[in-house]
């Protein structure tokens, strides 16, 4: 592994003397995301392996090429699980790749996102510098958090090659109730429901269906299923499942897909396109042929921000423009990590 | 230096320029650590925090934010030749929205007065340092500031949506949103914890929590202080995450006994502290389990607390900690690394056996589930060279806690405290890619200089007298 380490870092370097731009690849199952771009493959994708992982100290390091499918095996082997939901696009999703893109999923709301738990971060700058940030153990406020900040950064600021992530118990027992409803009712029971102190661990309407999961201790969770007033419904890990790995019907389509996170406590008007309300209310999937800067304006207008999660939109950004102050800020981190600008040029936005 | 400008944008009283009214700023709570700041300005509206930041780029003024100053590694020390700027002033909580449970408020908040505010909708604020009654949520986020619950409900980065913050060319820029993901980077995570280098906050949308409608505390004694750990990765093992789990050995233990009679057994080798909290089964199934596994990994004395007057009972020896040391030694010293648990006991071998070597009593306490260590070196200040002592202590401690794959700082920050110990921690090229962050948003080096990140000028004097052992075997280790 030490050789291909090398290797990569190998490539970074020539490509800063050459000026030649880098597109960092793990397991390519996510390659609709983000902009179009070119340059010379690193594929970490070999770079794989779990190099630690301790169940009573609550954290698994691993390669940024490791499957996501062999580390959610070896967690729950363990008794134990990523808690943000990670989507298993494909058999080939790589850790390396659910960090560098920041996505999580249906657990988000409650149990928190991808850099809520990051540790530690193994990477390679732009200047093809071999940096560690963060580490191992749950506090840690020694530096500025970079590794939290490379999460979800498209492999723009570094080439993730190593990630320490917290890992938690996996929940005795779930339940998911359901019932059908109006969207006003729908975003209304999810908004109470998540105000209180039980042990939810998902809710989303599909424009029909209210889903609502409960996790955790078995007694806990059936005393509140019996209190929410839905049907219940037992056969539902696959529902969750194809949420979460973006196999549910709203992701089958050939319009644009777009994804909008808002505050939960809006209703966002979409019209007639066909949609999903995920996260309680706070994210939504959205079928959508409407012209990007509608899209954007919408958003931005809940208070939120929109990107195109699949699809293809002419000659524009596909993630939510930044304010004046903000872009200023992106480009001089940009710099500070990727002077050269060859770390997955525009994958982001044209100027990253 | 001319600060004549300042007393033309803020009122007179909010410009101190002598020396008496200056006094009280001149340290935050390391004040062993202090420093005369040339003025101290006391703004009350964004728009006076930007002409003074402005102004003070203009002219390569130095500037140090300061909230309540309760902060234990001298983040806020002033600068000799610069600004301080106290928000004190900011202090109003701007909005309260229940429904999506969360409160816009001014850095100058206390910590504890969110929660007080938004008790009656039965939610609060998580992250709970123990200076809660007095410190700020502005410097809680300086600091990315923790608290005896982080275990299972995370540091200030987790609990917070949105900053608005004033770069040093005075520009105002909202980072994050009320929305659960934002656009770009991840600015929010950069900006907590990074300690008044990389801009002024001067508003926080924080996340709010339903409380748990049950909690109960366990004590568990033990007469062997590995056994404790052991019983930690134990519970933690099986499933369970405790909503507080925090040891105390047994120094510690007599100091607060003494002090607070909370019915801690004076004999045990440690002590631990287990809060379970959610809705009643899960809090009496968790409870039952950790009963349990306490006794199976050899605790001598289990008792749960009866009702929540016992609960606090229990937690009022461990928040005494700080003040009964106070009550036998004249001055302690607070560090704060954190490892991996499993080397806790081969950690406070190594603590005692520096306890001999210098001569300083030292009393443990320990967030035992997330492994942040707290040592309290007892000493004198009056004695000669005692200080110069402890300080010492407290070097070798962090470097051990770096040596066992952990940190010099779980929850207190570098500031100007551990800014040595910084250069064993991170590589050349790593602090090196700090200060090329900084520069992103500071590109004179005008927001607290010479604190968080050191140079590598002073880590090349440093280096003189300590091997880089960050990494590597540390070269130490056989001295105990």
């Amino acid at each position: 592994m030490k050789e291909k380490f090398n290797s990569i870092k190998e490539q970074v370097l020539n490509a800063v003397e050459q000026c030649e731009p880098l597109k960092i690849v793990g397991g390519n199952s996510k390659a609709f995301l983000g902009r179009t771009t070119t340059g010379a493959l690193v594929d970490v994708s070999t770079y794989s392996g779990v190099i630690s992982y301790e169940p009573t100290e609550l954290f698994i390091t691993a390669r940024a090429g490791t499957l996501l499918s062999d580390i959610n095996t070896t967690l729950s082997e363990n008794g134990q699980m990523l808690a943000f939901d990670p989507p298993n696009v494909t058999d080939k999703t790589t850790i390396g790749g659910v960090v560098a893109t920041g996505l999580s999923g249906s657990r988000r709301p409650y149990s928190g996102s991808v850099r809520d738990y990051i540790l530690g971060i193994r990477c390679i700058n732009g200047l093809g510098k071999d940096l560690s940030f963060g580490g191992q153990v749950m506090k840690n406020v020694a530096g500025y958090d970079l590794s939290r900040l490379m999460t979800g950064a498209f492999g723009t600021l570094g080439i993730i090659l190593e990630v320490s992530l917290k890992v938690v118990p996996t929940p005795e027992t779930e339940i998911t109730c359901c019932d059908s409803m109006t969207k006003e009712k729908a975003l209304a029971t999810m908004r109470g429901l998540s105000a209180q102190a039980i042990p939810i661990s998902a809710s989303c309407y599909d424009g029909e269906v209210l889903y609502v999961r409960l996790s955790g201790n078995e007694n806990s969770v059936k005393a509140t299923s019996k209190k929410i007033d839905l049907d219940k419904e037992e056969q539902s890990q696959n529902y969750w499942d194809e949420l979460r790995d973006y196999k549910a019907p709203i992701f089958n389509t050939d319009i644009n897909t777009w994804r909008i996170s808002i505050p939960t406590t809006i209703n966002l008007g979409i019209g007639d396109d066909p949609y999903l309300v995920d996260w309680g209310g706070g994210l939504y999937w959205l079928n959508s042929e409407r012209p990007a800067k509608e899209i954007f304006d919408l958003a931005r207008d809940a208070g939120g921000s929109a990107m195109l999660f699949r699809g293809t939109v002419q000659d524009q950004e596909i993630f939510q423009p930044l304010s004046k102050g903000l872009l200023s800020l992106h480009k001089g981190l940009k710099k500070a990590f990727d002077p050269h600008g060859i770390l997955n040029p525009g994958k982001m936005y044209a100027s990253l | 230096m001319n600060f004549k400008y300042f007393t033309e944008i803020l009122p007179p009283e909010a410009v101190l320029l002598s020396e008496e009214s200056k006094r009280v700023y001149e340290c935050d709570a390391l004040s062993a650590h202090r420093v005369m700041p040339a003025c101290v300005v006391l703004p009350d509206s964004v728009e006076q925090v930007q002409a003074i930041l402005s102004y003070c780029h203009s002219n390569d003024i130095p500037v140090v934010a300061r909230g309540a100053g309760t902060g234990l590694s001298g983040g806020a020390m002033p600068h000799s030749e610069g600004v301080l700027l106290s928000l004190a002033k900011f202090n109003k909580i701007v909005e309260i929205d229940p429904i999506q449970r969360s409160a816009r408020v001014q850095p100058g908040v206390r910590n504890l007065a969110i929660s007080e505010a938004v008790k009656s909708f039965g939610l609060y604020y998580a992250p709970d340092p123990s200076s809660q009654i007095a410190c700020t949520i502005g410097g809680n986020v300086a600091e990315n500031s923790g608290g005896v619950h982080c275990l299972k409900y995370g540091l200030t980065v987790h609990n917070i949506l949105q900053l608005k913050i004033v770069t040093i060319e005075g520009e105002l820029i909202t980072i994050g949103s009320h929305a659960l993901d934002s656009a770009g980077y991840d600015l929010l995570a950069l900006l907590t914890g990074s300690e008044g280098m990389l801009g002024v906050v001067v508003e926080v949308t924080v996340k709010l929590i339903p409380k748990a409608p049950f909690s109960r505390v366990l004590l568990a004694a033990f007469d062997d202080i590995e056994k404790a750990g052991s019983a930690v990765a134990g519970v933690i093992a099986n499933g369970i995450i405790p909503a507080g789990f925090e040891m105390m050995d047994k120094a510690g233990v007599r100091a607060v006994e003494d002090f607070v009679h909370a019915g801690y057994p004076i004999d045990a080798e440690a002590i631990l502290l287990c809060e379970i909290d959610g809705t009643e089964e899960e809090v009496q199934a968790g409870l039952k389990e950790v009963e349990r596994l306490l006794n199976q990994y050899g605790a001598i004395d289990v008792r749960v607390a009866q009702d929540e007057a016992e609960s606090e009972l229990f937690w009022a020896g461990r928040k005494a900690a700080f003040p009964a040391a106070g009550r036998i030694a004249p001055d302690y010293y607070c560090m704060d690394g954190t490892i991996p648990r499993k080397h806790l006991a081969e950690v406070l071998a190594g603590i005692n056996a520096l306890s001999e070597k210098y001569k300083l009593d030292v009393i443990n306490v320990f967030h035992a589930g997330d492994g942040n260590l707290h040592p309290l070196i007892l000493y004198d200040v009056a004695v000669p060279g005692e200080l110069k002592r402890t300080e010492a202590f407290g070097s070798e401690i962090l470097q051990l806690c770096i040596a066992m794959g952990g940190t010099i700082t779980g929850e207190h920050g570098v500031g100007i405290e551990k800014i040595n110990e910084m250069c064993i921690q991170f590589s050349d090229d790593e602090l090196e890619q700090f200060h090329a962050v900084k520069e992103a948003f500071d590109r004179k080096g005008l927001l607290n200089p010479g604190k968080a990140v050191p140079t590598l000028n002073r880590c090349a004097e440093f280096g003189a007298m300590h091997v880089h052992g960050g990494k590597d075997k540390f070269p130490e280790l056989e001295r105990y």
